[in-house]
């Protein structure tokens, strides 16, 4: 078990303006699985994923990674648990803007003890030609497997992906998709997928579906379907 | 791996070049300034410190009206000093210059030659090099004197006269009109009635510290006292022409310091809120960067970065410059003031130190402090890019009456406020420059009128008492002397006015100068002095400077003595020529003991022709009154021109940093007005009008404050550091010239800036990535 998380609570406000996002979360993730919370806008999924990823804190209840409780963490120790397990992709690809794709590669490398080969990740990518360009000379999905490439590099445990395809064409989004597919089976990291997209729940292990701070549903695919062969 | 975030600082560079530059300029020139002061200044204190050895100074001297004998001599010298002849004679130049000749010293005093040689034949001189530069005078010129005609030889710097002080009463020296020179052994043959006889004095046994000197020089004053009638004793510790170049030389270090210390402390703020800036434009970019495991340590030191760069650069090329160029030029500004001998140049790691390492430690602290409370927010907000620090308020309610642009100006004023704090503190320092730089040349043109309007009297003829008078021990050769003195000071001009005049030191305050207070005992219904209507009134000068009026009791001692005289002030008298005191010439008489119709000197406004020269001590005129002045004039004059134009600079730099940080800042919302349809012309007034707004408010403000800030300084720093008294005036001229000087600085500005946000791509509001 890599993740473990029980009875997770959250609101936001105080008194009469106090919202409650999540309402009691119980969630396992098994390593190497590949989790896709699903849910409408204001269901806590974001929420949910930042509080694993240590962005953001629980008022109440655990969260354990590899057992480890982390809810007890500083700010120190949450930014050396993002530091050695977690990589980050967000919708908005945050690149740098003044630093080569490579170089923001490194970026992510340089975090890591035990970064992945960063030539050998680029071919993978398919960044190879676009190595030495900025971020604005490349595509929105070529800027997004940048991004992923600086998430994966340090080869973390859990890879978080907050909406990725959510400032994508249905062609990009697609290979964006396959991009993560690829990651999680090559490396074998534990994918967190938040998405409002239903249709990529299909290629997930794991489905966790939101409403209203709750977990309306979870479940696990007998049969997952690849990334290629989605339609939405 | 080292980190890759390091090799965004030369992008960095090249990026924002014209705001790197201007910064690194701005601290090169105020490192490179204060490295050069220091540099020269500390290589002139030593220069300075060496000459008390190296030329045998003094340790004091006095003056005697008459030449010593052997056995008065031996007598002296038995008080455990070594006394030396330093007689000089007066000689007046042309356009009322004076020069005061020695001949070549052997033994004690001695002389530095700059250029040229020592004088050899009869006809020879060698001048005072700062009173010939400041008179034109070359080696090969002759100077006409009364009575002999000089060559000059040589520029020589006596080093008993560094500041070339006549009098040691005087508030300032005067090296346009005073000047030493020496001539030979053989040349200085002159009538013995026309030399002056100072004696100069060492201590056999020197004393270690500035307490014994003034317990010795003491003691020696008491033997005098009982040996002859002196007309002047000044120990060394209290001679203006040896300390006031050093003590000048320590206090304009520290000045300089602080200066350094303000302009680093301004551009540090400027360079942490440029910062702050760029931290706010990558707030997603460090939002994501922190979720990836970037420490806030890391980050803090990777935007600390180019600020220590950028000031280390500016320290090192500072310093280079300062032991070159700037070193010459502060030299320079030294030997146009003040009369030293050569000096060479020594490193000195205190000056390195202070302009590398406190730039330094001033640069990380602010832009740590500032750059810390910005990074200390948590990832998720830098992500969601909510870079508010503390708990958010509401946007500040406005009036809906009031107009759509001007409603948008007020926020746009409001968001960048603390821009305009920065805009704000660094117009105060700026301005208070400024109005120093261009308000002293004035102050002292309103010296020179006022002196020209409230003379006392157009001369002032001082008599020489006969010696004979002054010892009581000389009663039958007194009386012959008075009888004498009497029948030949008597004029015939109807303008002349009798006044008999005393002299006592001020018991001086700490931190303050001993100083000398005149009295004037004046006629009754005098023409002169009106109003006296028999009370004790001081000058507006002497009130002034030790903030006393009517009712307060004045502490007065004689020279070289110690009785004290309670002075009770009953009024003040509007003259600021002067340190003195105003009252009826019975009462001065009586109080002071001298005889009934005493009398030293007259007022007149025509001059008196009919007394001898040799009862004549000295006249008194406009140009006595404003050597002060003058002299400032000519040290400072050219300085105050780079202290202008710096001041200028900083206003430029700084509006410029500024408005380009709130403009970029503004990018987006630029874009986006542009997208609506608003012309460049609407958007600049929007954007641009705020921080004219600021501007200006910020000029106005500043300059009120700065006119009370500089009175303040300007009367704490005259009242210690000078003898005398300048009043603190202010032309108002001049505000509506400082203010023109600032907005033509930000007139410039404003025109780069409008076409900066002519610039703005409408794009820039459609993009959502980078």
């Amino acid at each position: 078990m890599i993740l473990q998380l029980k009875n997770v609570r959250k609101s936001y406000g105080e008194k009469e303006n106090k919202v409650e996002v999540l309402k009691g979360i119980d969630l396992e993730v098994e390593k190497g699985e590949f989790c896709v919370l699903l849910g409408p806008s204001g269901s806590g999924k974001s929420t949910l994923l930042n509080i694993i990823g240590g962005i953001d804190t629980a008022d109440s209840g655990e969260i354990l990674i590899r057992e480890k409780e982390m809810t007890s963490l500083n700010e120190k120790e949450l930014t050396r648990y993002r530091r050695d397990h977690l990589g980050y992709i967000f919708q908005m690809y945050n690149l740098i803007p003044d630093l080569t794709v490579r170089e923001n590669i490194e970026v992510g490398a340089y975090l890591s003890k035990d970064p992945l080969d960063v030539d050998e990740l680029i071919a993978v990518l398919g960044l190879k030609e676009h190595s030495r360009k900025t971020p604005h000379q490349l595509s929105g999905g070529q800027q997004q497997r940048t991004s992923i490439g600086r998430a994966i590099v340090k080869n973390p445990d859990i890879l978080l992906c907050d909406e990725p395809t959510g400032a994508l064409d249905y062609a990009t989004s697609k290979e964006i998709l396959k991009l993560i597919e690829t990651v999680n089976q090559k490396y074998g990291n534990t994918v967190i997928m938040v998405t409002h997209n239903n249709a990529i729940k299909d290629m997930a292990d794991l489905v966790v579906q939101l409403r209203d701070g709750q977990i309306q549903k979870q479940y696990r695919n007998a049969k997952k379907i690849p990334a290629a062969e989605l339609e939405w | 791996m080292r980190d890759p975030l390091r090799k965004r600082h030369l992008r960095d560079l090249k990026k924002q070049f014209p705001r790197y530059l201007v910064i690194f300029l701005l601290l090169f020139l105020s490192i490179g300034f204060t490295s050069g002061f220091l540099v020269a200044d500390g290589s002139m204190i030593k220069a300075y410190n060496e000459s008390f050895t190296k030329y045998r100074i003094e340790d004091g001297h006095f003056r005697s009206a008459y030449k010593l004998n052997r056995s008065q001599l031996k007598r002296i010298e038995e008080a455990g000093v070594q006394v030396y002849e330093l007689f000089y004679k007066e000689e007046e130049l042309p356009e009322g210059r004076t020069l005061r000749i020695y001949k070549d010293r052997k033994d004690v005093d001695l002389v530095c030659l700059m250029e040229g040689r020592l004088p050899e034949r009869r006809e020879e001189i060698a001048v005072d090099r700062m009173f010939a530069e400041n008179n034109g005078f070359q080696i090969g010129d002759v100077l006409s004197a009364a009575e002999r005609d000089y060559t000059i030889c040589g520029l020589v710097a006596l080093s008993d006269y560094s500041a070339l002080f006549s009098d040691n009463n005087d508030t300032m020296f005067d090296a346009l009109y005073f000047g030493v020179g020496v001539v030979s052994e053989e040349a200085f043959d002159y009538p013995e009635d026309t030399l002056c006889y100072e004696y100069a004095f060492t201590y056999s046994d020197p004393p270690q510290d500035e307490t014994e000197e003034k317990t010795m020089s003491d003691d020696f004053l008491k033997v005098l006292n009982a040996e002859i009638r002196i007309e002047e004793y000044i120990p060394r510790y209290l001679n203006q022409a040896i300390r006031f170049t050093g003590e000048d030389m320590g206090s304009d270090k520290q000045m300089m310091e602080v200066l350094l210390i303000i302009i680093v402390l301004i551009t540090a703020f400027v360079f942490a809120l440029t910062t702050s800036d760029t931290i706010a434009q990558e707030s997603a970019v460090i939002g994501t960067l922190r979720a990836s495991g970037y420490s806030q340590g890391e980050l803090l030191r990777h935007y600390m970065t180019m600020p220590f760069l950028v000031t280390l650069f500016s320290a090192i090329a500072g310093n280079i410059g300062g032991y070159t160029v700037f070193k010459d030029l502060c030299a320079g500004l030294y030997y146009a003031s003040y009369s030293l001998p050569t000096y060479e140049t020594v490193f000195s790691g205190e000056a390195m130190l202070e302009t590398t390492l406190i730039p330094l430690l001033i640069m990380v602290l602010v832009t740590f402090l500032i750059l810390r409370s910005k990074l200390k927010i948590s990832p998720l907000r830098f992500l969601h890019n909510d870079l508010r620090s503390g708990r958010r308020h509401g946007v500040i309610p406005l009036s809906e009456k009031i107009p759509f642009f001007s409603c948008y100006r007020t926020r746009i004023l409001f968001a960048n406020r603390g821009n305009y704090l920065s805009i704000f503190v660094g117009f105060l320092f700026a301005n208070l420059l400024l109005m120093f730089g261009m308000g002293l040349p004035m102050l002292l043109d309103a010296y020179q009128e006022n002196m020209e309007m409230n003379l006392l009297s157009t001369y002032q003829y001082v008599l020489k008492m006969p010696v004979s008078l002054q010892q009581d021990d000389h009663k039958l050769e007194g009386l012959l002397e008075g009888v004498g003195f009497l029948r030949d000071t008597e004029t015939s001009n109807i303008d002349a006015e009798k006044f008999s005049a005393y002299e006592l030191e001020l018991i001086p305050e700490l931190g303050f100068r001993q100083e000398n207070v005149s009295f004037y005992g004046v006629e009754e219904d005098s023409r002169y002095i009106q109003g006296l209507e028999g009370r004790t009134l001081i000058s507006s000068a002497l009130a002034e400077k030790y903030e006393l009026s009517a009712g307060d009791t004045l502490t007065l001692k004689e020279r070289y003595e110690d009785t004290v005289h309670e002075i009770p002030v009953e009024g003040v008298y509007d003259y600021s020529g002067a340190l003195c005191i105003f009252m009826p010439r019975e009462e001065l008489n009586r109080t002071f003991d001298l005889p009934e119709d005493t009398f030293l000197g007259y007022f007149s406004n025509t001059p008196i022709t009919d007394i001898p020269q040799s009862r004549i001590a000295s006249v008194i005129e406009l140009d006595d009154l404003t050597k002060v002045s003058r002299q400032l004039d000519i040290s400072f004059g050219a300085m105050m021109v780079y202290v202008d134009v710096f001041a200028v600079l900083i206003f430029l730099i700084l509006t410029y940093l500024i408005s380009k940080v709130i403009i970029e800042k503004s990018a987006v919302s630029i874009s986006m007005v542009k997208i609506l349809g608003y012309t460049d012309r609407e958007v600049s007034s929007l954007y641009l009008r705020s921080t004219t707004t600021a501007v200006i408010v910020s000029l106005l403000l500043t300059t009120l404050i700065d006119r009370y800030a500089l009175e303040y300084v300007y009367n704490y720093l005259i009242a210690r550091r000078m003898s005398g008294w300048i009043p603190f005036v202010i032309k108002p001229q001049i505000y509506p010239l400082m203010f023109l000087l600032g907005v033509t600085a930000y007139a410039v500005v404003a025109l780069i800036e409008y076409h900066r946000i002519r610039k703005v791509r409408l794009s820039e509001a459609l993009k959502n990535v980078e």
